[in-house]
């Protein structure tokens, strides 16, 4: 019985010891998430939709973001085009499981409503990002494996493989390049359902803003319907220190 | 030329050395190149303006045509099982290869806009099935109160719901049909029964029946000419080297198409067709000569008949040939790929029957010998010139009689006239089905509880010009159209188009308030709507309505027919707001294979009556060249023009549509009719010089061509009369109207023509007129 024991205690420390030289999936995956981003984010947002035919939608959203520890709230106003000006829109996103909640200010209607999706699978804006996509997936609803490392754009990259816990999400798996010095996620692939190539992200600019690494350009192509957005940030500030009272639906109203 | 021909026999083996090695290489061509185009998008012309438009609008709007699959729940749909079936069909037709996950459409995920005041939710009918009474109400509730599911996806009854299930042109095989046919036949239980139709549905089990029918029917075809040929001609020899004309030839002319890369087209299983009428008269024709020839110079030698044969027969064949081909040539002005080739490759297969008749045939008689005759008896009092007692009576009595063929005429054509006025174009796929087959009662299953199977899309285009679409002015008006075609037309079922979409927000926006289920009359609003459903619904369904800078517009209209008077119904009323449309700058355009088939079958009944008028103009010309005479030229085109008439005529009196196969059978009808003319012509040109007495040339005309006519008629309307026990609709029309056209072709030419022709004196020298 005690030589199972030490055994036992042996293997494990083995395992340890190699996890610290060769971090699992699991770890690069959670450093990546954990990346520290700053508490608060102000930009500007030019989200570029281009459909198979090569037509461009162009929308400015000013956008601020807070982190409030369990919970993360936005708010952004769409500047153009003019038909929408000062359309607002919210969106509280939870630690929990909780559904995040949204809200849409039309000046047309001069009311503020309440829009609830089913889902985190829905495409943020029209785009072809999803809410997930965006950063809303939780670390624990898929399981991370790492596949190999490969250099990418000259640099050192973990490919990671994170497959879906719920055998019904829209994708059946998706592959991260992750760079080993920022964790920054430098490209990821997408599969549908049916194990096909969907999308494909790519990281195109990350600056340096206030010490915090934050990706001010990225392109979202879905190759199956030629369907593309690209998202640029500009005038980004972080931890300026936006008040918590900002992300209210009275704000939405009026404009920060 | 006849010493050519004669020359060429004592090389008979060579003869057919060379036919076999030729025949051999085109066998083996058709075997490596053979395809068959089954895709009906391949046959419009790519570059005509209405389907080069037509054609973007389907890559703008990803229009394709449904399949529709109905589930049937006769104590109604809102049960556990049936909503499990709705949803597990659903994803398994998502899972089909051939089938874009995003073009299949059900209750199961399409979105519902719902909302109470405070909050928009565009959301799903259901995910899980609903298990519970309450939430099996729930559901009906909600698909009640939703216009835009309502009567699209349910039937109003609630007994059936469908699934759409978009495929592009070219994905449908015989292998897809079966295996969505397996698939849906798995789901069906005691209660529930499954449905399957729509246009791919309706396209694809066409192009599998009209050949599998036609491949059943041919050999059956093909034996009874056999045995009427072997009947007329009494020699199992002849008969089987006349087959061999008509089979080489065909065995020609697809080879031709096949090496040089053209695939088989629906149109070209009407080049046997054809061939068969030609190379049979060719065939009958010659024998009869020569059996003529050996009955009146008993003990002639092989070489001596056949040459004979030869020198008397070469010239009518070679005339009758290259008419019938020039004819065809003609075809060539059509717009439509497979009905050039079908002129070209028909002319090619004619004058490849003119080889084998004056080459194959001669060849085959020196090796096989000569078929065995009965001694003309001439002592017999014939009554006439001739050596046959009928040819001598029935061309005395329609001398005599010559106002009874000359009234006839005229009765008729007046009648045909009158009957080609009922004459109606269609473009429909579904009437050329059985009443009673599966496919037109399940279609008419469905129309009766939803909008229809057919579709129209009316493309708005502002030309360029961006968020024209948001703007309420043109909305509004673009749904008063809408309402006007829906109330006026009983055969519109349905009509979707971006207005259903923010009137729907609109109305869910203002606390579900039938009041506000109108277009807002600000631009803002609109805007404003639209963005909201980006961020809450599927985007991708408003890329089927609208455009991505709101410049153009795709409005669906549900019809429960396809067939082209419906259609054109629908345009009529749609093109009645082209004004207004104009005043804001918008263009009206239309797409879908619906409207493609339309302006297809227009397209190519115009060509065909271009090229009927120009051939009938050709040969005329080209006759009256021959016999040095305008005269003769114009009396020859008097059949083949009261062919086409009564052909015509026939069609508008038994209703019988105008359709890609029955126009093209005009230009057949004029092929064969000129055989018939020209054969007569010629000989009884002979005889007039032989004898210069047109009473004598008329009798032995009729004893000799008149015989080969009817005989040749007689064997081919027999033949096409096998295709009546068709069971595909378009085959039975086929060999009624082959048949009926034979008939009056050599009708025609033993009645009218001899008529016009013993009247006008024509090849008769003026001073010499013993019978007037």
């Amino acid at each position: 019985m005690k030589t199972i024991k030490l055994i036992a205690i042996a293997l494990l420390t083995i395992i340890g010891l190699s996890a610290n030289a060769q971090l699992t999936g699991e770890q690069i995956v959670e450093k990546a998430y954990n990346r520290e981003t700053g508490n608060d984010q102000t930009s500007t947002l030019t989200m570029t939709l281009t459909n198979a035919s090569g037509q461009n939608r162009v929308r400015t959203i000013q956008q601020y973001t807070k982190d409030f520890g369990d919970n993360e709230k936005s708010i952004m106003f769409f500047q153009a085009p003019a038909d929408v000006k000062n359309t607002s829109f919210m969106n509280w996103s939870y630690d929990t499981d909780q559904a995040d909640d949204q809200w849409i200010y039309l000046p047309a209607l001069k009311r503020v409503k309440r829009i609830s999706s089913d889902s985190k699978s829905d495409y943020f804006m029209g785009s072809d990002f999803t809410y997930d996509d965006l950063g809303d997936r939780k670390l624990n609803a898929d399981i991370h494996k790492l596949l190999r490392e490969e250099t990418i754009n000259s640099k050192a990259c973990y490919v990671v493989e994170s497959i879906s816990k719920d055998e019904e999400y829209m994708y059946s798996k998706t592959i991260t390049w992750i760079d080993k010095e920022t964790f920054i996620g430098v490209k990821k692939e997408f599969y549908d359902e049916d194990e096909e190539l969907l999308k494909i992200l790519t990281i195109k600019k990350v600056e340096t803003i206030s010490g915090f690494q934050i990706i001010t350009n990225s392109e979202m192509k879905n190759i199956q319907k030629n369907h593309s957005t690209s998202m640029v940030l500009t005038n980004v500030k972080v931890n300026t220190g936006i008040p918590a009272s900002n992300f209210s639906e009275r704000m939405m109203t009026r404009g920060i | 030329m006849e010493n050519l021909l004669t020359k060429l026999l004592r090389y008979k083996w060579l003869t057919m050395l060379f036919i076999a090695m030729i025949s051999v290489y085109f066998i083996s061509e058709m075997k490596e190149n053979t395809r068959m185009e089954t895709d009906l998008d391949e046959y419009m012309p790519k570059d005509h303006p209405a389907f080069v438009y037509s054609d973007e609008a389907e890559s703008w709007f990803n229009i394709k045509d449904g399949i529709v699959v109905a589930v049937e729940n006769k104590s109604g749909i809102y049960n556990t099982a049936t909503l499990d079936t709705l949803k597990q069909l659903t994803k398994r037709l998502q899972k089909f290869e051939e089938i874009d996950k995003d073009d299949v459409k059900s209750l199961y995920n399409a979105d519902n806009i719902v909302g109470s005041d405070g909050s928009l939710d565009v959301k799903r009918f259901y995910k899980r099935v609903p298990k519970a009474e309450e939430e099996l109400q729930e559901l009906r509730k909600s698909v009640r109160e939703n216009e835009m599911v309502y009567g699209r996806f349910i039937s109003t009854n609630e007994q059936v719901a469908v699934i759409i299930a978009e495929i592009g042109d070219d994905v449908f095989s015989q292998e897809f049909y079966n295996n969505i046919l397996k698939t849906v036949k798995q789901s069906e239980t005691d209660d529930i029964t499954i449905h399957v139709a729509g246009r791919p549905i309706v396209e694809g089990e066409m192009a599998l029946l009209a050949p599998a029918d036609m491949k059943k029917m041919v050999p059956i075809v093909i034996l009874v000419i056999l045995i009427v040929l072997f009947i007329t001609l009494r020699s199992i020899k002849s008969t089987f080297i006349t087959l061999g004309v008509v089979f080489l030839s065909t065995v020609w002319a697809f080879g031709l198409m096949a090496s040089v890369g053209i695939p088989i087209y629906a149109v070209s299983t009407m080049i046997p067709v054809m061939l068969i009428a030609i190379g049979v008269a060719d065939g009958i024709h010659l024998y009869s000569h020569l059996q003529t020839y050996m009955a009146h110079n008993p003990g002639v030698s092989k070489k001596e008949a056949v040459s004979e044969m030869l020198n008397h027969m070469w010239k009518p064949v070679v005339m009758t040939s290259i008419t019938t081909a020039v004819g065809f040539i003609s075809l060539l002005t059509s717009e439509v790929y497979p009905v050039k080739y079908f002129g070209i490759f028909t002319a090619f297969g004619v004058m490849a029957a003119m080889f084998f008749s004056l080459i194959f045939l001669p060849a085959g008689i020196m090796i096989f010998g000569l078929p065995k005759v009965k001694k003309a008896n001439i002592d017999n009092d014939m009554e006439g010139h001739s050596h046959s007692k009928l040819a001598n009576s029935s061309a005395a009595w329609i001398v005599k009689n010559k106002y009874v063929s000359i009234l006839a005429t005229v009765v008729i054509v007046a009648i045909s006239i009158v009957g080609m006025q009922k004459i109606w174009i269609n473009s429909s796929f579904l009437d050329k089905f059985e009443k009673d087959s599966d496919i037109v009662q399940t279609d008419k299953f469905i129309n009766e509880n939803f909008g229809g199977t057919s579709t129209l899309n009316l493309i708005l285009d502002a030309n360029g010009k961006k968020d024209v679409f948001k703007n309420p002015e043109v909305l509004k008006l673009v749904d008063r159209m809408q309402q006007d075609v829906d109330a006026q037309l009983e055969v519109v079922g349905n009509k979707f188009s971006l207005t259903d979409y923010i009137k729907r927000m609109n109305k869910v926006m203002n606390s579900d308030n039938e009041a506000f289920n109108t277009i807002p009359n600000s631009n803002e609003m609109i805007a404003q709507y639209l963005l909201l459903y980006e961020m809450s619904g599927d985007p991708e369904n408003l890329t089927k309505v609208a455009d991505y800078d709101y410049a153009k517009l795709n409005i669906t209209f549900q019809l429960k027919k396809d067939d082209s008077k419906s259609i054109n119904a629908a345009l009529d009323i749609i093109n009645s707001y082209e004004d207004d449309f104009e005043t804001l700058d918008i263009s009206m355009n239309y797409a879908g294979s619906g409207y493609k088939g339309l302006v297809f079958t227009d397209l190519i009944l115009e060509g065909q009556i271009k090229s009927l008028i120009m051939s009938i103009l050709i040969i005329i010309i080209l006759l009256s060249l021959m016999f040095r005479n305008l005269v003769v030229g114009l009396i020859s085109a008097v059949p083949i023009i009261l062919t086409a008439l009564i052909s015509f005529g026939i069609m508008g009196f038994l209703n019988i549509p105008l359709s890609t196969t029955t126009a093209l059978l005009s230009s057949i009808a004029i092929g064969i009719g000129i055989d018939y003319a020209v054969h007569f012509l010629e000989q009884y040109r002979t005889n007039a010089a032989n004898y210069n007495d047109k009473y004598k040339a008329a009798q032995l005309t009729m004893a000799h061509s008149g015989k080969a006519i009817i005989f040749n008629a007689i064997v081919v309307i027999a033949g096409f009369m096998v295709l009546l026990f068709s069971v595909f609709p378009p085959n039975r029309e086929l060999g009624a109207l082959v048949s009926l056209n034979m008939f009056t072709s050599f009708a025609g030419t033993l009645t009218i023509m001899l008529v016009l022709l013993y009247i006008g004196n024509i090849f008769i020298k003026k001073n010499n007129n013993k019978n007037n």
